[in-house]
């Protein structure tokens, strides 16, 4: 009796669980639809007294919204492709091998991070502002954003890498393939998995990149939608409402896509098993 | 021959119309970055607008900025030779700028322009643009703070008039409160930023002190009066993390009975506050001591490094000659004393302008000093902490007064 | 030529080539900024001379400065709270959330899944989100806590020295959740299910199999998560402007944040390169921490 109602019971538990944790975003949606001063409301409603759906419309329209998601759209890819290309092959030797250069050049990658994005910027604004590249912002910000990127990628993927059987590859050599072939056709789809769900994951860090883009990206049309965010704040009035409603609008869609890719995200994670 | 003879023809006729048509040469381009636009229509992105359209051989070419960035993207860009021509700064940042000569001196100009009168300018909008008796720019649009209060709490409560001393204030606060409908008796802004400061500096200047000056009894006697209040739940421990309007939210939504802030809630509150509400001026410490409020607002510059400065100067005219439409339209209260304002209509609209008008007439820049943001941290740490009982409000504001001592030097 | 072509297809060359176009990027784009902020740090630096690199020299002088800010010892401390409350809280939650989502039960994939919803959010929104919730009077946490009769007063998460860390640490354990959590997951579904059978059957308990299965064999992972963590800890800033502003009075200010409030806020750009390069020693115990804990790892 009790081992079939375990499961159920882990269940509800589970979904309690992840209801407490959803709860932030539970108050975003609800905080959009409440009036203006409604939000500073003692005790707190739950549930608008006067839900306004129109504020979603209204933002999207007033705000460009559906053209700093295009703007986003773009970042987000460019980082990710420019990551996975150079940080896929870096992660395999990375792991291929054991010794004090590995340990150093693991070492200096994480050291890299030691600065966060908002120290990093006048530097980086000088070093573009030098070399012209301010008149391509994006490309600034593709370039800026991965080098941020690209050393969690290779420590994660490496780590996917770790679990590729080295027999498989010393097989593909003996066959007479080449280093690049074995890499390529043997070790690669091995690791398909965990490569490909790193870059989903580093697509969506990507997608709200926000300090880089603040400051290299200086014509509204190609700003991205974290940085429309901004624009809500006033010197001395801030729209709430409309953040809300418009961080609802931003995070929506990557949420759902995010649901519908996540069986594949965690399966590709979780099948590190491949003995 | 004949294509001769045409080409001869085409190069004449193309010459008339060259020299007969200055108006086609070369369009001056002036480059303007002000925070309008960005989260609101404002009148720079407007008045900007305008000026670009019109046919007088100059375009603009505006950027709306975030505010708390205005400043670090100008002087990045400055630092990199991209400055914008004009930019609009908050008035206590100006200093940065002029005392170093990154703005241009337009002293000369302004004294022969027909639109800019120094002399029409409010005496602290006038201070905060100029640097060592020199005029780096002019005032964009003003504002300064005073009490709300909800007039039918007020009356409920057997109050028949605002405050007029601190000391009244803490009175009526305490009689106003009613914890048990989370009603606090008055709310203001002790916020760890620039509205700390906003707030705070004026009960320093009409204690008799100033920034350079900033333990003063008056100050040590506020700072222990408004934390006596947050301690008892008269005013909420959040004021120490609100800003004005969020602190002014509470306010409208009749979970406080007076609020302290400016003219920008006007809108909001004849909006969402379902109560009858007045607006007063900024309390003394005695009756009939000299008064003192914050100033705000916003200045424009002509930055040193531009490259037109005469059609710059044209621009900041123009900007100037539209000052009598700052309140119509947008709500802002403009930084000239020779501008009439025309009224609303909206009944407590109109009377919380004209005690705003009052209180300018008292209102007291933040400075004016280059290194201003490190002033304003020393005074809102000393506000926090004095009023989270870190330290007394002697110790607080001395240790103030020795950071300030430093960088004032 | 020959030789150096065909060793990168298919020798030593490959492995350096793959290795050195990523290890010059990132010496570009993350190495050149470091190095300038080291300069700045000994630099005098205004806006005057913010586009240059050579400035006029100053020494220790700022290093002195920062030292002596009365506010110094109290933002070290913060910094090392919230890092150690971050980290503590992120990992012993995702572990547990990692464990209890390893076992059999209707939708436990997909449940799971959901958890990674704060990783996609951006810092802004969740840090103007949990400042909402965090609020003392219109705050729904309290508002919740209230009425489950876990306290009886307003707790002002925001505004109470002593509570204010706390709220951003609580913000920041949400939002790292996730990335633990899931890098746990995966360090858990590698150890084959076999081994914790046969422990079973040789009569360890449950907590027995945890302690001698489980973590030594997550050795590698456990590292990467926890160095990676602190590393993110200290990048992590969005949640700081939005919830307290390091306020009230410094109380909840930590390193990442001061040195942007003395750069930006205060333009004092030499001081906020100076803390900067104080946080380096922790980044570099961090990576430390990762490079030894991949030591033991060896790819069959």
């Amino acid at each position: 009796m009790k081992i079939v109602t375990l499961p159920r019971l882990m269940l509800v538990l589970a979904i309690v669980l992840a209801a407490i944790y959803l709860f932030p975003l539970y108050w975003m949606y609800v905080t959009s639809l409440k009036g203006q001063s409604e939000i500073f409301a003692n005790p707190p409603t739950f549930w608008p007294r006067d839900p306004d759906f129109s504020i979603f419309p209204e933002t999207w329209e007033r705000r460009h919204v559906g053209m700093f998601l295009g703007n986003s759209l773009v970042i987000g890819t460019g980082v990710t492709a420019l990551t996975v290309l150079l940080g896929t092959g870096c992660a395999y030797v990375l792991a291929r091998y054991r010794s004090a250069w590995i340990d150093v050049g693991l070492f200096t990658i994480l050291m890299l991070q030691v600065l966060p994005a908002s120290v990093m910027i006048t530097p980086l604004y000088v070093g573009f502002n030098q070399l012209g590249l301010l008149n391509y912002p994006r490309t600034a910000v593709v370039l800026a954003a991965s080098a941020k990127a690209i050393p969690f990628y290779i420590v994660l993927v490496r780590a996917t890498f770790m679990n590729v059987p080295r027999e498989l590859e010393e097989a593909a050599l003996v066959d007479g393939n080449s280093r690049w072939g074995a890499f390529f056709f043997v070790v690669l789809p091995l690791a398909r998995n965990g490569v490909l769900v790193l870059a989903i994951l580093t697509f969506m860090q990507a997608f709200g990149e926000y300090i880089y883009s603040k400051s290299i990206i200086t014509t509204q049309a190609y700003q991205p939608a974290s940085v429309g965010l901004s624009g809500f704040l006033g010197p001395n009035s801030t729209d709430w409402n409309g953040i809300m409603a418009y961080a609802a609008m931003y995070v929506t869609p990557i949420v759902a896509i995010f649901v519908i890719l996540q069986r594949r995200i965690v399966a590709g994670l979780t099948s590190g098993a491949l003995k | 021959m004949k294509l001769f003879k045409l080409g001869l023809m085409a190069g004449m006729a193309l010459s008339v119309i060259g020299v007969g048509a200055p108006a086609l040469a070369e369009d001056v381009t002036i480059t303007v970055w002000s925070i309008d636009g960005a989260q609101s229509v404002g009148p720079s992105d407007t008045f900007s607008k305008e000026f670009d359209e019109m046919d007088n051989g100059i375009k603009i070419d505006y950027r709306a900025m975030q505010f708390d960035e205005i400043v670090n993207e100008t002087m990045r860009a400055f630092a990199t030779g991209n400055a914008p021509d004009i930019v609009s700064l908050d008035n206590p940042d100006f200093a940065l700028f002029s005392s170093r000569g990154a703005f241009l001196d337009i002293t000369d100009m302004a004294a022969k322009s027909d639109v800019i009168n120094a002399d029409a300018y409010f005496e602290g909008p006038l201070n905060s643009v100029m640097w060592d008796g020199k005029l780096y720019g002019v005032g964009k649009y003003t504002d300064t703070i005073g009490i709300f209060y909800n007039k039918d709490m007020f009356a409920e409560a057997g109050i028949e008039n605002p405050p007029k001393t601190w000391a009244e204030f803490e009175e009526y606060a305490r009689k106003l409160v009613k914890p048990e409908d989370n009603v606090y008796g008055a709310t203001i802004s002790a916020r760890g930023n620039e509205e700390g400061t906003f707030q705070f500096l004026p009960v320093i200047q009409m204690s008799g002190g100033s920034y350079k000056d900033v333990n003063t009894e008056g100050a040590r006697e506020w700072l222990s009066m408004v934390k006596g209040m947050i301690d008892d739940g008269i005013m909420s421990r959040d004021v120490l993390s609100l800003g004005q309007w969020d602190s002014t939210g509470v306010f409208n939504s009749g979970n406080a009975a007076m609020a302290i802030s400016g003219p920008w809630e006007i809108d909001r509150m004849v909006d969402d506050a379902d109560f009858d509400w007045g607006v007063t001026l900024l309390p003394t410490f005695k009756e009939g001591d000299p008064r003192s409020s914050a100033l705000g607002g916003y200045n424009l510059g002509i930055l040193s490094t531009t490259k037109h400065p005469e059609e710059a100067f044209k621009t900041l005219e123009y900007f100037v000659s539209q000052d009598d439409r700052l309140f119509p339209e947008f709500g802002y209260l403009p930084t000239r004393g020779d501008v009439e304002l025309t009224l609303s209509g909206i009944e407590k609209k109109d009377a919380a302008l004209k005690i705003f008008q009052e209180q300018l007439k008292y209102a007291q820049p933040r400075g004016p000093h280059p290194e201003w943001q490190k002033i304003s941290k020393a005074l809102y740490d000393a506000e926090q902490a004095a009023l989270t009982g870190q330290m007394t409000p002697d110790q607080a504001l001395s240790q103030a007064q020795t950071t300030i001592d430093g960088i004032v030097k | 030529m020959r030789r150096i072509l065909s060793s990168v297809r298919d020798g030593v060359g490959f492995d350096i080539l793959l290795v050195s176009l990523t290890m010059i990027f990132l010496f570009a784009l993350a190495g050149m900024p470091l190095v300038y902020n080291v300069m700045m740090s000994f630099q005098e630096v205004d806006m005057f001379n913010l586009g240059t690199f050579w400035r006029p020299f100053v020494g220790l002088e700022n290093y002195q400065a920062v030292l002596s800010q009365p506010e110094f010892g109290l933002v070290m401390k913060n910094t090392a709270f919230f890092v150690f409350g971050s980290i503590a809280g992120q990992f012993s939650l995702g572990f547990l959330l990692a464990i209890f989502f390893m076992a059999k039960f209707p939708f436990a994939s997909t449940i799971r899944g959901v958890f990674l919803v704060s990783w996609v959010m951006p810092g802004l929104v969740v840090g103007a989100l949990w400042g909402w919730i965090l609020a003392g009077d219109f705050g729904v946490l309290n508002a919740i806590l209230k009425s489950l009769g876990i306290i009886d007063s307003t707790l002002f998460w925001k505004s109470d020295p002593s509570l204010s860390i706390w709220a951003v640490t609580m913000a920041n354990i949400w939002l790292g959740l996730a990335f633990n959590m899931m890098l746990l997951s995966v360090g858990l579904a590698a150890i084959p299910r076999d081994v914790y059978e046969a422990a079973e059957l040789d009569g360890a308990n449950a907590f027995q199999r945890f302690t001698s299965i489980t973590v030594p064999m997550m050795r590698a992972t456990i590292g990467a998560v926890l160095a990676l963590g602190l590393i993110y800890t200290l990048q992590q800033f969005d949640l700081f402007p939005a919830i307290t502003e390091g306020g009230p009075a410094n109380s909840s200010s930590v390193a990442q944040y001061w040195a942007w409030q003395r750069s930006f806020v205060l333009f004092d750009f030499a001081k906020g390169a100076t803390i900067s390069m104080m946080m380096l020693i922790f980044v570099f115990i961090a990576s430390v921490v990762y490079v030894a804990s991949t030591r033991h790892e060896v790819r069959e």
